[in-house]
């Protein structure tokens, strides 16, 4: 039972991660129509800028996180006007070779700025705790906390707000969008936007537990092709609903089946649910 | 115009190629210097001198990178430090050396691409890589090809397969199972949770290990491998090798996502041992927990910067000045090695057979001046194993014991 509820625990710090960042995946790929593949390089630099601000200046974490939500969503923004934007037009080839490109490119830069070592990030909430009979630390609840804060933030925006919705008109009918009067071009830069910014907070709120490096957005980016597929290529509610599947079943599969075997069963998974629902959890075009 | 538009972006794709290539030499020169000067470039060559080209293939890029780049910092060190003393001679004729790095991504083809490549264009007689895999690879050709391995791996079977033209540097680890066994045992208790890297090295490391435990009367009572290239969290690794209670815990592969490990271990209440693989290093292990209060009661290999061979504190001193950090054994056993294949060349009489230059390591290894000694290797084995003496290192009370073993 103990070790149920610390593994539970577990699975829901390991999903809150992976739905944060399938999240900012599926939003671009609901406006693009392409799996941007650069995302998990915005990932890394959102751990590497806050990182920075944090030993150079001597910033308090949160501050931090804030400036590099900022400056990764610019970058988002920037990749949008100087590589996707120009390519709007382009079979969606040429997309994914960008996007491909752009990965790589980012990766090498990081390693050239920040050199190739492993770095640690030290927050202030290192702190051991102990809720219920579990292990956590401060900074693994922050990581639960943060990412549903996150998550219901981005929610009421889409939902509530007029700017919101205009992202959601576009992603389900471009041609329609634009009709109406909406500024295509002003909605796929904010989505840039946003999406940056969650790779950031996803970044920032994971890296204390574990290492900051050129490679670390390999760890997310591909179980979040996988988390977006699973909940349906576009689809918000998808997106954290199958990083938190993802979570749990790595975490209990590991634990009452086998370790070695804990992609094989996420996988199997996918497998099955494809097979029941060809187009994801969440089909519905749109969010 | 189709077939125009096509070939126009065949081309464009070519010159992205062709780009890339640059990017990737660029990179490696640069990181094999750490920004400073270009490394690739031949050395200068005054009237009537020679250049031998040295081939190194290793991870300089990925998440490997790090290690990649601390192995090529200690052949660079002494490479300069050759050519800067007006380089070596063989019966009247003085030679200078060129150090051409390529990047293998720590993947076995690639490093056998690259050996390839640096025998074809640049006709390198020693290729040094420092991963088992890549080393391998090489070994399936490297006699037929002719030329010497320069083999940074601590992975007996390397030596094993009889290849004549293989030098491997590091001790190999069969050596550390029964003393890293007696001290875990002696301090610890018997229950060991082993939770090594997923790399080949940790899979075997493991496979020498388990068996051995067993046989001194210990039990395993977890065995799974972290993948550090894959995992973002070990908490739900660590707690399910906690369940058991074990009384020491078995961990291992590059210092600082080791060093996490641990961290998180005590972080879930862990209180035991830890058997820490040859490849991490306990100093480096503390830059990530933030002291060695956390290590209490590891035993591992004794860091660079804990040895007291004659040369160490020079070299220690010579690194820190170049790249701004203290050095690590893997920088430090390229350095070495570097230098005995100098003296083997000077012995045997040759820059370019490496079958004489592999009969006169010993004579190298003899002649190597107390004051290169980072490490003080007495002899190379029969399968081309150096053999330096064991030492090995703890921390107890928060501190770094140095341990010798007796042969």
């Amino acid at each position: 039972m103990d070790i149920l509820t610390q593994q539970l625990f577990n699975g829901l710090t390991i999903g809150s991660v992976y739905s944060l960042v399938a999240l900012g995946l599926t939003l671009v790929y609901g406006i693009l129509h392409i799996p941007n593949f650069a995302h998990g390089a915005l990932y890394m630099l959102g751990a590497y800028v806050t990182l920075t601000m944090m030993l150079l200046w001597g910033i308090h974490y949160w501050i931090a996180m804030a400036v590099s939500v900022l400056v990764v969503g610019l970058l988002g923004v920037l990749m949008d006007r100087l590589v996707f934007h120009p390519l709007r037009h382009a079979p969606p080839i040429h997309d994914k070779i960008a996007a491909i490109g752009m990965l790589l490119f980012l990766e090498a830069f990081a390693q050239l700025i920040w050199g190739a070592d492993y770095r640690t990030m030290e927050t202030p909430y290192g702190q051991v705790i102990d809720i219920f009979g579990m292990t956590a630390t401060t900074q693994r609840v922050l990581i639960n906390i943060g990412a549903i804060a996150v998550m219901i933030l981005l929610y009421l925006f889409l939902k509530k707000t007029y700017t919101g919705s205009t992202i959601i008109a576009m992603a389900q009918n471009r041609e329609g969008a634009q009709l109406v009067g909406i500024n295509t071009n002003r909605v796929a830069m904010l989505t840039f936007m946003i999406s940056g910014g969650l790779a950031a907070i996803a970044a920032s709120l994971s890296a204390p537990i574990n290492l900051v490096f050129p490679g670390m957005g390999h760890l997310v980016i591909l179980k979040a092709f996988v988390i977006i597929i699973l909940g349906g290529m576009g689809s918000v509610p998808g997106a954290i609903l199958g990083g938190y599947i993802l979570g749990f079943t790595e975490s209990l599969g590991a634990t009452y089946i086998s370790n070695d075997y804990k992609d094989i069963i996420a996988f199997l998974l996918l497998v099955v649910i494809l097979s029941i629902k060809p187009k994801g959890l969440f089909s519905r075009e749109g969010f | 115009m189709r077939i125009l538009k096509l070939s126009a972006l065949l081309l464009v794709m070519a010159a992205l190629f062709v780009m890339a290539g640059c990017i990737d030499n660029n990179s490696t020169q640069t990181s094999s210097e750490g920004g400073s000067e270009t490394q690739s470039e031949a050395p200068e060559v005054e009237e009537g001198e020679e250049v031998v080209n040295i081939g190194y293939s290793g991870p300089l890029s990925g998440p490997a990178a790090y290690y990649g780049e601390r192995t090529l910092n200690g052949l660079t060190l002494a490479v300069e430090e050759i050519n800067n003393n007006g380089g070596f001679e063989i019966d009247g004729q003085t030679y200078k050396y060129n150090l051409v790095s390529l990047d293998d991504k720590y993947l076995p083809n690639e490093t056998a691409a690259n050996a390839k490549r640096l025998l074809q264009e640049n006709d390198t007689p020693i290729i040094f890589s420092p991963h088992s895999g890549g080393i391998k690879a090489m070994q399936v050709f490297n006699e037929q090809e002719n030329f010497l391995i320069g083999a940074y791996t601590s992975e007996p079977a390397v030596t094993e397969a009889g290849n004549k033209l293989t030098v491997r540097i590091p001790p190999s680890y069969d050596g550390y199972l029964d003393p890293f066994t007696n001290y875990a045992m002696e301090n610890h208790g018997k229950k060991m949770a082993a939770l090594p890297t997923a790399s080949q090295y940790g899979k075997d490391w493991t496979e020498a290990l388990v068996p051995y435990w067993e046989e001194q009367g210990g039990e395993v009572v977890y065995n799974s491998s972290i993948d550090f290239s894959k995992d973002t969290d070990f908490f739900t690794l660590v707690t399910n090798a906690l369940k058991e209670n074990p009384d020491v815990l078995f961990i291992g592969g590059p210092s600082e996502p080791t060093a996490k490990v641990a961290k998180q271990a005590r972080e879930l209440g862990f209180e035991g041992g830890f058997i820490v693989m040859d490849q991490a290093k306990l100093d480096e292990m503390k830059s990530v927990t933030g002291s060695f209060e956390q290590l209490n009661g590891s035993i591992g290999v004794t860091p660079l910067t804990y040895s007291d061979y004659p040369g160490t504190d020079a070299f220690i001193e010579k690194y820190n000045e170049k790249y701004g950090e203290d050095p690590g054994s893997e920088a430090g056993y390229h350095y070495v090695a570097m230098n005995v294949f100098m003296e083997a060349m000077k012995a045997a009489g040759s820059v370019d057979d490496p079958e004489a230059i592999r009969a006169h390591m010993q004579d190298g290894l003899d002649a190597l001046p107390e004051e290169k000694q980072v490490y003080t290797v007495d002899e190379i084995g029969e399968n081309g194993g150096f053999s330096t003496a064991l030492r090995l290192a703890a921390v107890e009370n928060g501190e770094i014991v140095t341990i010798d073993v007796e042969e």
